[in-house]
Protein backbone atom coordinates (compact mmCIF):
# COMPACT_ATOMS: atom_id res chain seq x y z
CA UNK A 1 0.00 0.00 0.00
CA UNK A 2 1.07 3.54 -0.69
CA UNK A 3 2.55 5.62 2.14
CA UNK A 4 5.41 8.09 2.45
CA UNK A 5 8.89 6.79 3.25
CA UNK A 6 9.87 9.82 5.33
CA UNK A 7 7.82 12.69 6.71
CA UNK A 8 8.69 16.00 8.34
CA UNK A 9 5.97 15.79 11.00
CA UNK A 10 4.46 12.60 12.43
CA UNK A 11 0.89 13.90 12.83
CA UNK A 12 -1.11 16.47 10.88
CA UNK A 13 -4.17 18.65 11.37
CA UNK A 14 -7.35 17.64 9.59
CA UNK A 15 -7.44 20.74 7.37
CA UNK A 16 -10.32 21.83 5.14
CA UNK A 17 -11.42 20.76 1.68
CA UNK A 18 -12.85 23.90 0.12
CA UNK A 19 -13.00 24.60 -3.59
CA UNK A 20 -12.03 22.61 -6.65
CA UNK A 21 -8.75 20.95 -7.59
CA UNK A 22 -6.58 23.55 -9.28
CA UNK A 23 -3.80 21.07 -10.05
CA UNK A 24 -3.95 17.52 -11.34
CA UNK A 25 -7.29 18.19 -13.04
CA UNK A 26 -6.21 17.33 -16.61
CA UNK A 27 -5.32 14.00 -18.20
CA UNK A 28 -1.56 14.25 -18.65
CA UNK A 29 -0.24 10.71 -19.10
CA UNK A 30 -2.88 8.31 -20.41
CA UNK A 31 -5.83 8.46 -22.81
CA UNK A 32 -8.67 7.95 -20.34
CA UNK A 33 -9.09 8.94 -16.73
CA UNK A 34 -11.30 8.85 -13.67
CA UNK A 35 -12.15 12.27 -12.26
CA UNK A 36 -13.45 12.99 -8.76
CA UNK A 37 -16.68 15.00 -8.58
CA UNK A 38 -16.73 15.42 -4.80
CA UNK A 39 -14.14 16.14 -2.18
CA UNK A 40 -13.01 13.31 0.06
CA UNK A 41 -10.13 11.64 1.85
CA UNK A 42 -9.03 8.56 -0.08
CA UNK A 43 -7.20 6.01 2.02
CA UNK A 44 -4.25 3.99 0.78
CA UNK A 45 -6.40 0.86 1.03
CA UNK A 46 -9.04 2.36 -1.27
CA UNK A 47 -6.38 3.40 -3.80
CA UNK A 48 -4.90 -0.10 -3.73
CA UNK A 49 -8.36 -1.68 -4.15
CA UNK A 50 -9.10 0.59 -7.13
CA UNK A 51 -5.70 -0.23 -8.67
CA UNK A 52 -6.31 -3.96 -8.27
CA UNK A 53 -9.79 -3.67 -9.79
CA UNK A 54 -8.35 -1.99 -12.90
CA UNK A 55 -5.33 -4.30 -13.25
CA UNK A 56 -7.49 -7.45 -12.87
CA UNK A 57 -9.92 -6.23 -15.50
CA UNK A 58 -7.44 -5.14 -18.16
CA UNK A 59 -5.15 -8.10 -17.31
CA UNK A 60 -2.05 -7.85 -19.51
CA UNK A 61 -2.92 -4.84 -21.63
CA UNK A 62 -2.81 -1.20 -20.74
CA UNK A 63 -0.72 1.07 -18.60
CA UNK A 64 -2.09 2.61 -15.44
CA UNK A 65 -1.12 5.80 -13.63
CA UNK A 66 -2.24 6.60 -10.09
CA UNK A 67 -2.44 10.38 -9.84
CA UNK A 68 -3.02 10.68 -6.08
CA UNK A 69 -0.71 9.81 -3.23
CA UNK A 70 -1.75 9.31 0.41
CA UNK A 71 0.63 11.64 2.23
CA UNK A 72 -1.61 12.78 5.07
CA UNK A 73 -1.50 10.79 8.34
CA UNK A 74 -4.79 10.09 10.12
CA UNK A 75 -4.60 9.31 13.82
CA UNK A 76 -6.90 7.22 15.97
CA UNK A 77 -7.18 6.59 19.67
CA UNK A 78 -7.33 2.94 20.80
CA UNK A 79 -10.76 1.45 21.55
CA UNK A 80 -12.25 1.99 25.01
CA UNK A 81 -9.82 4.75 25.90
CA UNK A 82 -10.85 7.76 27.96
CA UNK A 83 -10.64 11.15 26.32
CA UNK A 84 -7.50 13.19 26.83
CA UNK A 85 -3.87 12.13 27.07
CA UNK A 86 -3.04 13.73 23.76
CA UNK A 87 -3.55 12.87 20.13
CA UNK A 88 -3.79 9.21 19.16
CA UNK A 89 -1.28 7.29 17.08
CA UNK A 90 -1.16 7.23 13.27
CA UNK A 91 -3.71 4.72 12.01
CA UNK A 92 -3.64 5.12 8.23
CA UNK A 93 -2.72 7.46 5.39
CA UNK A 94 -5.04 9.41 3.10
CA UNK A 95 -4.87 11.52 -0.04
CA UNK A 96 -6.91 14.73 0.10
CA UNK A 97 -9.04 14.88 -3.05
CA UNK A 98 -11.05 17.87 -4.26
CA UNK A 99 -13.62 17.92 -7.10
CA UNK A 100 -11.96 17.85 -10.50
CA UNK A 101 -8.93 15.83 -9.45
CA UNK A 102 -7.87 13.04 -11.81
CA UNK A 103 -7.48 9.90 -9.71
CA UNK A 104 -6.44 7.28 -12.25
CA UNK A 105 -5.29 7.36 -15.86
CA UNK A 106 -5.05 4.50 -18.32
CA UNK A 107 -3.59 4.05 -21.81
CA UNK A 108 -3.18 1.27 -24.34
CA UNK A 109 -6.72 -0.14 -24.06
CA UNK A 110 -9.95 0.41 -25.99
CA UNK A 111 -12.43 2.95 -24.70
CA UNK A 112 -14.99 0.29 -23.68
CA UNK A 113 -12.37 -1.56 -21.62
CA UNK A 114 -11.13 1.66 -20.04
CA UNK A 115 -14.70 2.68 -19.21
CA UNK A 116 -15.49 -0.66 -17.57
CA UNK A 117 -12.17 -0.72 -15.68
CA UNK A 118 -12.83 2.78 -14.33
CA UNK A 119 -16.38 1.81 -13.40
CA UNK A 120 -15.05 -1.08 -11.33
CA UNK A 121 -12.43 1.19 -9.75
CA UNK A 122 -15.03 3.85 -8.93
CA UNK A 123 -16.88 1.34 -6.73
CA UNK A 124 -13.79 1.14 -4.53
CA UNK A 125 -13.59 4.89 -4.02
CA UNK A 126 -15.50 7.02 -1.51
CA UNK A 127 -16.77 9.76 -3.84
CA UNK A 128 -18.76 10.31 -7.02
CA UNK A 129 -16.56 10.12 -10.09
CA UNK A 130 -16.81 10.53 -13.84
CA UNK A 131 -15.01 8.86 -16.72
CA UNK A 132 -13.25 11.26 -19.04
CA UNK A 133 -11.33 10.82 -22.27
CA UNK A 134 -8.49 13.05 -23.37
CA UNK A 135 -9.91 13.24 -26.89
CA UNK A 136 -13.18 14.72 -25.56
CA UNK A 137 -11.53 17.78 -24.05
CA UNK A 138 -11.69 20.94 -26.12
CA UNK A 139 -8.11 20.72 -27.31
CA UNK A 140 -7.23 17.14 -26.52
CA UNK A 141 -3.81 17.87 -25.08
CA UNK A 142 -4.91 20.62 -22.73
CA UNK B 1 -5.53 27.21 -44.49
CA UNK B 2 -9.25 27.79 -44.14
CA UNK B 3 -10.31 31.19 -42.83
CA UNK B 4 -12.26 31.11 -39.60
CA UNK B 5 -14.12 34.24 -38.53
CA UNK B 6 -15.34 35.12 -35.06
CA UNK B 7 -17.33 38.13 -33.89
CA UNK B 8 -16.67 39.82 -30.55
CA UNK B 9 -17.82 42.91 -28.65
CA UNK B 10 -15.85 45.23 -26.46
CA UNK B 11 -16.36 44.41 -22.78
CA UNK B 12 -17.21 47.00 -20.13
CA UNK B 13 -17.71 44.57 -17.24
CA UNK B 14 -14.49 43.68 -15.45
CA UNK B 15 -13.32 41.64 -12.47
CA UNK B 16 -15.62 39.33 -10.56
CA UNK B 17 -18.70 40.81 -12.26
CA UNK B 18 -17.86 38.82 -15.42
CA UNK B 19 -19.82 36.03 -13.75
CA UNK B 20 -22.95 37.88 -14.93
CA UNK B 21 -21.73 37.63 -18.52
CA UNK B 22 -21.31 33.87 -18.25
CA UNK B 23 -24.89 33.66 -17.04
CA UNK B 24 -26.00 35.42 -20.23
CA UNK B 25 -24.17 32.94 -22.49
CA UNK B 26 -21.18 35.20 -23.08
CA UNK B 27 -17.55 34.36 -22.43
CA UNK B 28 -15.08 37.03 -21.24
CA UNK B 29 -11.96 37.24 -23.36
CA UNK B 30 -9.00 39.52 -23.92
CA UNK B 31 -7.05 40.52 -27.00
CA UNK B 32 -3.40 41.44 -26.77
CA UNK B 33 -0.28 41.23 -28.87
CA UNK B 34 3.21 42.47 -29.50
CA UNK B 35 2.00 45.80 -30.90
CA UNK B 36 -1.55 45.75 -29.51
CA UNK B 37 -2.92 47.36 -26.38
CA UNK B 38 -4.89 44.85 -24.27
CA UNK B 39 -8.59 44.98 -25.17
CA UNK B 40 -11.21 43.20 -23.01
CA UNK B 41 -13.83 41.40 -25.10
CA UNK B 42 -16.98 39.34 -24.72
CA UNK B 43 -17.94 36.60 -27.16
CA UNK B 44 -21.04 34.47 -27.60
CA UNK B 45 -20.27 31.08 -26.06
CA UNK B 46 -21.81 28.90 -28.77
CA UNK B 47 -19.89 30.45 -31.63
CA UNK B 48 -16.67 30.55 -29.61
CA UNK B 49 -16.94 26.88 -28.66
CA UNK B 50 -17.70 25.93 -32.25
CA UNK B 51 -14.59 27.77 -33.44
CA UNK B 52 -12.30 26.39 -30.73
CA UNK B 53 -13.50 22.81 -31.21
CA UNK B 54 -12.81 23.16 -34.91
CA UNK B 55 -9.44 24.88 -34.95
CA UNK B 56 -8.03 24.84 -31.42
CA UNK B 57 -5.09 27.05 -30.60
CA UNK B 58 -2.94 26.40 -33.68
CA UNK B 59 -5.05 28.06 -36.40
CA UNK B 60 -5.39 31.74 -37.21
CA UNK B 61 -8.78 33.15 -36.24
CA UNK B 62 -10.06 36.33 -37.91
CA UNK B 63 -11.52 38.34 -35.06
CA UNK B 64 -13.98 41.14 -35.82
CA UNK B 65 -14.42 43.41 -32.82
CA UNK B 66 -17.69 45.41 -32.74
CA UNK B 67 -18.07 47.55 -35.85
CA UNK B 68 -14.35 47.73 -36.61
CA UNK B 69 -13.75 47.33 -40.32
CA UNK B 70 -10.23 46.06 -39.88
CA UNK B 71 -10.27 42.38 -38.80
CA UNK B 72 -7.56 41.12 -36.46
CA UNK B 73 -5.58 37.94 -37.11
CA UNK B 74 -5.33 36.11 -33.81
CA UNK B 75 -4.49 32.84 -32.11
CA UNK B 76 -6.46 31.49 -29.13
CA UNK B 77 -3.45 31.38 -26.86
CA UNK B 78 -4.94 30.32 -23.54
CA UNK B 79 -8.35 28.79 -22.98
CA UNK B 80 -9.57 28.45 -19.39
CA UNK B 81 -12.11 25.70 -18.82
CA UNK B 82 -13.98 24.56 -15.74
CA UNK B 83 -12.25 21.27 -14.83
CA UNK B 84 -15.51 19.47 -14.06
CA UNK B 85 -18.16 20.90 -16.40
CA UNK B 86 -15.67 21.89 -19.14
CA UNK B 87 -17.51 25.20 -19.51
CA UNK B 88 -15.54 28.00 -21.13
CA UNK B 89 -14.40 30.52 -18.52
CA UNK B 90 -12.03 32.85 -20.35
CA UNK B 91 -10.01 33.00 -23.57
CA UNK B 92 -6.83 34.91 -24.40
CA UNK B 93 -6.47 35.99 -28.04
CA UNK B 94 -3.01 36.89 -29.24
CA UNK B 95 -2.88 39.24 -32.22
CA UNK B 96 -0.12 38.14 -34.55
CA UNK B 97 2.06 40.36 -36.70
CA UNK B 98 2.19 38.62 -40.07
CA UNK B 99 5.89 39.40 -40.51
CA UNK B 100 6.98 38.16 -37.07
CA UNK B 101 7.60 34.56 -36.09
CA UNK B 102 5.22 33.04 -33.56
CA UNK B 103 5.38 30.01 -31.32
CA UNK B 104 2.36 27.77 -31.00
CA UNK B 105 1.36 24.19 -30.26
CA UNK B 106 0.58 22.00 -33.28
CA UNK B 107 -1.33 18.75 -32.66
CA UNK B 108 0.07 15.38 -33.65
CA UNK B 109 -2.23 13.19 -35.70
CA UNK B 110 -1.59 9.48 -35.24
CA UNK B 111 -2.26 7.45 -38.38
CA UNK B 112 -2.04 3.71 -38.98
CA UNK B 113 -1.80 0.94 -36.42
CA UNK B 114 1.21 -0.65 -34.84
CA UNK B 115 1.18 -4.40 -35.66
CA UNK B 116 2.68 -5.21 -32.24
CA UNK B 117 -0.07 -3.34 -30.38
CA UNK B 118 -2.74 -4.84 -32.65
CA UNK B 119 -1.59 -8.36 -31.77
CA UNK B 120 -1.58 -7.32 -28.09
CA UNK B 121 2.09 -8.21 -27.77
CA UNK B 122 2.93 -4.73 -26.46
CA UNK B 123 1.25 -1.56 -25.23
CA UNK B 124 1.23 1.58 -27.33
CA UNK B 125 1.83 4.63 -25.16
CA UNK B 126 1.69 8.12 -26.58
CA UNK B 127 4.06 10.54 -24.94
CA UNK B 128 2.98 13.73 -26.68
CA UNK B 129 -0.18 15.03 -28.29
CA UNK B 130 1.22 18.26 -29.60
CA UNK B 131 4.58 19.91 -30.19
CA UNK B 132 5.65 23.51 -29.87
CA UNK B 133 6.73 25.03 -33.17
CA UNK B 134 8.07 28.38 -34.33
CA UNK B 135 7.20 29.80 -37.74
CA UNK B 136 5.70 32.76 -39.54
CA UNK B 137 1.89 32.97 -39.26
CA UNK B 138 1.58 32.34 -42.99
CA UNK B 139 3.51 29.05 -42.69
CA UNK B 140 1.44 27.71 -39.81
CA UNK B 141 0.56 24.03 -40.25
CA UNK B 142 -2.69 22.29 -39.24
CA UNK B 143 -1.09 19.17 -37.80
CA UNK B 144 1.89 16.82 -37.94
CA UNK B 145 1.29 13.22 -38.96
CA UNK B 146 2.83 10.35 -37.02
CA UNK B 147 2.73 6.92 -38.62
CA UNK B 148 2.22 4.31 -35.93
CA UNK B 149 2.76 1.54 -38.51
CA UNK B 150 6.51 2.17 -38.14
CA UNK B 151 6.43 0.70 -34.65
CA UNK B 152 7.06 -2.99 -35.31
CA UNK B 153 9.14 -4.02 -32.29
CA UNK B 154 8.77 -3.86 -28.53
CA UNK B 155 10.59 -0.88 -26.95
CA UNK B 156 10.73 0.84 -30.34
CA UNK B 157 9.90 4.53 -30.16
CA UNK B 158 9.15 7.47 -32.42
CA UNK B 159 11.06 10.53 -31.23
CA UNK B 160 10.45 14.21 -31.90
CA UNK B 161 13.51 14.16 -34.14
CA UNK B 162 11.77 11.59 -36.40
CA UNK B 163 8.87 13.95 -37.18
CA UNK B 164 8.85 15.49 -40.64
CA UNK B 165 7.81 19.13 -40.98
CA UNK B 166 8.28 21.85 -43.60
CA UNK B 167 11.62 23.62 -43.67
CA UNK B 168 9.91 26.90 -42.66
CA UNK B 169 8.64 25.36 -39.43
CA UNK B 170 11.00 24.74 -36.52
CA UNK B 171 10.16 22.31 -33.71
CA UNK B 172 11.20 23.84 -30.40
CA UNK B 173 11.03 20.89 -28.02
CA UNK B 174 13.83 18.40 -27.32
CA UNK B 175 14.49 16.09 -30.30
CA UNK B 176 14.98 13.11 -27.97
CA UNK B 177 11.50 13.34 -26.45
CA UNK B 178 9.30 10.29 -27.06
CA UNK B 179 6.18 10.77 -29.21
CA UNK B 180 4.97 7.17 -29.14
CA UNK B 181 6.47 3.97 -27.85
CA UNK B 182 5.68 0.27 -27.63
CA UNK B 183 6.12 -0.93 -24.06
CA UNK B 184 6.34 -4.62 -23.13
CA UNK B 185 3.32 -6.22 -21.49
CA UNK B 186 3.59 -6.55 -17.75
CA UNK B 187 2.14 -9.40 -15.78
CA UNK B 188 0.31 -8.28 -12.66
CA UNK B 189 2.77 -8.10 -9.81
CA UNK B 190 1.93 -10.08 -6.72
CA UNK B 191 1.98 -7.41 -4.07
CA UNK B 192 2.29 -8.60 -0.54
CA UNK B 193 0.19 -6.91 2.09
CA UNK B 194 2.53 -4.51 3.79
CA UNK B 195 1.85 -3.89 7.44
CA UNK B 196 2.16 -0.12 7.95
CA UNK B 197 5.48 0.27 9.69
CA UNK B 198 6.86 3.27 11.50
CA UNK B 199 7.51 6.15 9.12
CA UNK B 200 10.86 7.81 9.47
CA UNK B 201 10.68 11.41 10.68
CA UNK B 202 12.99 13.94 9.10
CA UNK B 203 14.91 15.45 12.04
CA UNK B 204 14.69 19.17 12.76
CA UNK B 205 17.60 21.40 11.80
CA UNK B 206 19.01 21.68 15.33
CA UNK B 207 18.88 17.97 16.01
CA UNK B 208 20.31 17.38 12.57
CA UNK B 209 23.24 19.66 13.35
CA UNK B 210 23.91 17.81 16.60
CA UNK B 211 23.71 14.46 14.93
CA UNK B 212 26.08 15.54 12.17
CA UNK B 213 29.12 15.02 14.36
CA UNK B 214 28.28 11.38 14.93
CA UNK B 215 27.00 10.32 11.54
CA UNK B 216 26.34 12.14 8.25
CA UNK B 217 22.57 12.83 7.80
CA UNK B 218 20.72 11.45 4.81
CA UNK B 219 19.61 13.82 2.10
CA UNK B 220 16.14 15.23 2.63
CA UNK B 221 13.88 13.99 -0.12
CA UNK B 222 11.59 16.45 -1.79
CA UNK B 223 7.97 15.47 -1.58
Amino acid sequence: MLMPKRVKYRKAHRGRRKGKASRGNQINFGEYGLQALESSWVTSRQIEAARRAVVRYVRRGGKLWIRVFPDKPVTKKPAETRMGSGKGSVDHWVAVVKPGRILLEIAGVREESAREAMRLASHKLPMKTQFIAKADSLFGSR
Amino acid sequence: MEEIELRAQKREIMGKQVKQLRGQGLVPAILYGHRTEPLPLQIEERSLRWVLERVGSHHLITLRVGDDKEPKMTLAREVQLDPITHALLHVDFYEVVMTEKITTEVPLVFIGHSPVAEKREGILVRGLDSVEVECLPTNLIESIEVNLGDLVEIDQAILVGDLTVDADVEILIDKEEVVAQILPLRVEEVVEEVVPSEVEIIPREREEAEGREEEPPEEVEEE
